[in-house]
């Protein structure tokens, strides 16, 4: 068989351009590329072996299509996530607006999924200030809210990526922890969960 | 589609896949041909049988093995007596104290009695044979596997056999209790090997497989589209709907393949043949290995003809292409059957769970698709799916997905030859018109010199002196225009 063990599912969600693919890129491979790649391959799924307190962690990255024309198949994309990164574009506003269809969504099927903000792009507002069509402390509101983590990041330069993916890991980390000690307890009843599409996801 | 089958040398011929009796429902070869309803009709009591002579194979072959483990063990003893008595003795007793189970991890040699075995089966059918061949081979090999998990791998031996006694009970549940159940047995398992065995995340993961690979050889034929679901009333609909879009080009679905270049649609091609081939294959791991095997080759198609990496979106497409193109036969058994039986951490978050789930997006795809998924008029999306018309002419590689090179080769030519004449036809009208241009444009000088004719009529003076007094008579010289130049002209 192929692949290797993964311990945790990561989706990445976000409308077409945003900048998924390129996140991606600049955490597994450390680069970001312009215009026609070269000799690098295929992206679309990537297990990344991360450490965590003394624990290594495999996260599987799962990239996602995000052409409009796939809409309608994020809700198979995203069963079964231990976590999303939900991506939207510093410099569009038009891009956050459909945050909240995500997160509405994850929120309302996928109970165990933690969810993750990523404003993208930063470094664009680095050059100019007036380029930002995405308030920060609207989307800070909005994340205490939903609680999720908000995170604006620079696939270009870097910045804030490792933060991201390592947040993502150690929020696996200790939230796996955490079930399995209520599990013990017999606390959870809610975790049978009923039988839909993948009634191999429940866990 | 005979002459496609032909091509990739699979055998996926229309007819052989429906059901013999004709009631329309796809017939499946471990039904010999028949649906799983008719089937049931026509074999009931046969199945009923069968069945039966199952579990008393199953017994035989537990009875047989035990004498075989007996009898090795007699004669090893026998052998060392007149060695040493004793020791002997003290063998002999501890292997009697050891469990049913534990037959199967001594060092006897199953092969005398495996031949036995099949020969007092012969009444069956050849194909059940085969499967049962099958099956008693995967057992073997388990046993032989579990052998290197020692004390561990008994304990795993006896909990499949404890599970695959209760599904035998369960077999009229529902299909998704039936999957709850093999659910529950996988995470039962994993946990008693990680907590009570210690045993490696590697091993584990191993362990797991071979223990799918067990079960489900021997749960397939119950489990695999049950007749209790709509499962193949789904497949057949989805093979309808893909049958009618054979229309839809690659430039439709902006695919980032090209097939003109070979290296590419080889690997289309095989893609092709590992996502038909899924359906061959019993174990939900293995299927799932065909589907990452098809994803391969997609990427690889895609990095020949772009020279990039591939993204999401470019594989999905380029996966839907190539399912629309080989229209994989049972499609949704299938992929109801990996979902409810494959091990679920395979499943959810791995590599081959990727590509899976990538499949699954294809087929709603494939199900929800209309005019604008395809950038298509409304008008257009309607006569093509009609069969009014089709957008084959325009774009003659992709006009047909399933015909042979030879036939493709010809529609191409057929294509040049008539943009050919397309192109004569305008050059014999350019060429009248020039005709007609020049016949005008001479009329038109022709009549532009008589009207200047016309204007300046020639007038021949009456009188002329006669030449040789040209030079003598000088009188009117200035009256005259200046004389005539003689002129030189080229040739
Ligand atoms: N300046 C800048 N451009 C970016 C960044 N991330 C992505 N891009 C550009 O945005 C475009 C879309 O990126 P891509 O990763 O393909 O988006 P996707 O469709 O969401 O996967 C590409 O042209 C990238 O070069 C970033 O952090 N900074
Ligand atoms: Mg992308």
């Amino acid at each position: 068989m192929s692949g290797q063990r993964v311990d945790a599912k990561v989706v990445m969600l976000g409308k077409e351009y945003v900048g998924k693919t390129s996140l991606v890129e600049r955490y597994v491979h450390n680069r970001f590329l312009v215009g026609p790649y070269q000799n690098t391959i295929g992206a679309a799924f990537v297990a990344k072996v991360m450490s965590v307190a003394g624990r290594t962690v495999t996260l599987g990255i799962w990239d996602t299509a995000g052409s409009e024309r796939y809409e309608a198949m994020s809700r198979i994309y995203y069963r079964g996530a231990k976590a999303a990164i939900v991506c939207y574009d510093l410099t569009d506003s038009s891009s956050f607006q459909q945050e909240n269809l995500w997160v509405h969504e994850l929120q309302n099927f996928e109970e165990h999924c933690r969810i993750y903000l990523c404003g993208t792009k930063s470094d664009l507002l680095d050059e100019d200030r007036r380029k930002r069509g995405v308030d920060f402390h609207d989307v800070q509101d909005y994340a205490d809210e939903i609680k999720a983590e908000l995170f604006e990041t620079s696939s270009k330069t870097g910045q804030n990526v490792d933060e991201l993916f390592q947040k993502v890991a150690e929020d696996y980390v200790h939230f796996t922890a955490f079930q399995v000690m209520t599990e013990e307890k017999g606390v959870d009843l809610s975790q049978k969960s009923g039988t839909y599409f993948y009634s191999c996801c429940h866990h | 589609m005979s002459l496609k089958s032909e091509r990739r040398g699979i055998h996926v011929d229309q007819s052989e896949l429906l059901c013999k009796k004709g009631c329309g429902y796809y017939g499946n070869p471990a039904w010999q041909g028949f649906c799983s309803k008719c089937w049931r009709e026509e074999y009931h009591k046969a199945r009923q049988k069968q069945i039966q002579e199952d579990w008393e194979l199953a017994e035989r072959l537990q009875r047989e093995e035990e004498e075989a483990y007996a009898s090795s063990q007699g004669t090893q003893g026998a052998q060392s007596l007149t060695f040493s008595k004793f020791e002997e003795k003290k063998t002999n007793e501890k292997s009697r104290k050891v469990t049913t189970v534990k037959k199967f991890f001594g060092a006897s040699s199953r092969a005398g009695t495996k031949k036995e075995v099949q020969e007092a089966k012969a009444p069956s059918p050849s194909i059940h044979r085969q499967a049962s061949i099958e099956t008693d081979r995967v057992s073997k090999e388990f046993i032989e596997f579990l052998k290197t998990y020692h004390k561990p791998g008994q304990e795993i031996y006896k909990q499949c056999k404890i599970f695959l006694d209760a599904m035998h009970h369960k077999r009229e549940l529902s299909i998704e209790e039936q999957s709850e159940c093999a659910q529950d047995f996988y995470q039962n398992v994993a946990e008693k090997l990680q907590i009570r065995w210690k045993v490696s995340p590697e091993k584990l993961e191993k362990a797991m497989d071979q223990i799918e690979k067990y079960i489900m050889t021997r749960l397939y034929k119950y489990v695999f589209c049950p007749e209790t679901t709509e499962d193949e009333k789904k497949d057949l609909a989805v093979q309808k709907r893909i049958r009618a879009l054979h229309w839809v080009t690659p430039q439709m679905l902006c695919v980032p393949v090209n097939e003109d270049i070979p290296e590419v649609s080889d690997m289309v091609v095989k893609a092709i043949t590992d996502i038909i081939e899924m359906d061959s294959k019993r174990v939900p791991h293995d299927k799932l290995a065909c589907i990452t095997k098809c994803s391969n080759h997609i990427f690889n198609a895609i990095k020949i003809t772009r020279n990039e990496p591939a993204s999401a979106d470019d594989f999905l497409q380029t996966l839907i292409y190539i399912v629309l193109k080989g229209n994989p036969p049972r499609l949704q058994s299938n992929i109801q059957y990996i979902t409810r039986f494959c091990n679920p951490s395979r499943l959810m978050s791995g590599e081959d769970g990727y590509y899976f789930t990538n499949l699954c997006c294809a087929v709603a795809f494939i199900e929800k698709l209309d005019a604008q998924s395809l950038n298509l008029s409304n008008e257009d999306f309607d006569r093509y799916m009609s069969g009014q018309t089709s957008p084959k002419k325009q774009e003659p590689e992709s006009w047909s997905p399933d015909v042979c090179i030879g036939v493709k080769q010809m529609y191409k030519n057929l294509d040049l030859l008539s943009q050919l004449n397309e192109r004569q036809e305008i050059i014999v009208s350019e060429a009248k018109k020039l005709e007609r241009d020049l016949i005008d444009w001479t009329d038109g000088i022709a009549k532009e010199v008589q009207d200047i004719v016309e204007k300046y009529p020639l007038e021949i003076k009456p009188k002329n002196p006669p030449l040789a007094a040209i030079d003598s008579e000088n009188v009117e010289n200035d009256r005259l225009p200046p004389p005539l130049q003689p002129q030189v002209y080229a040739g």
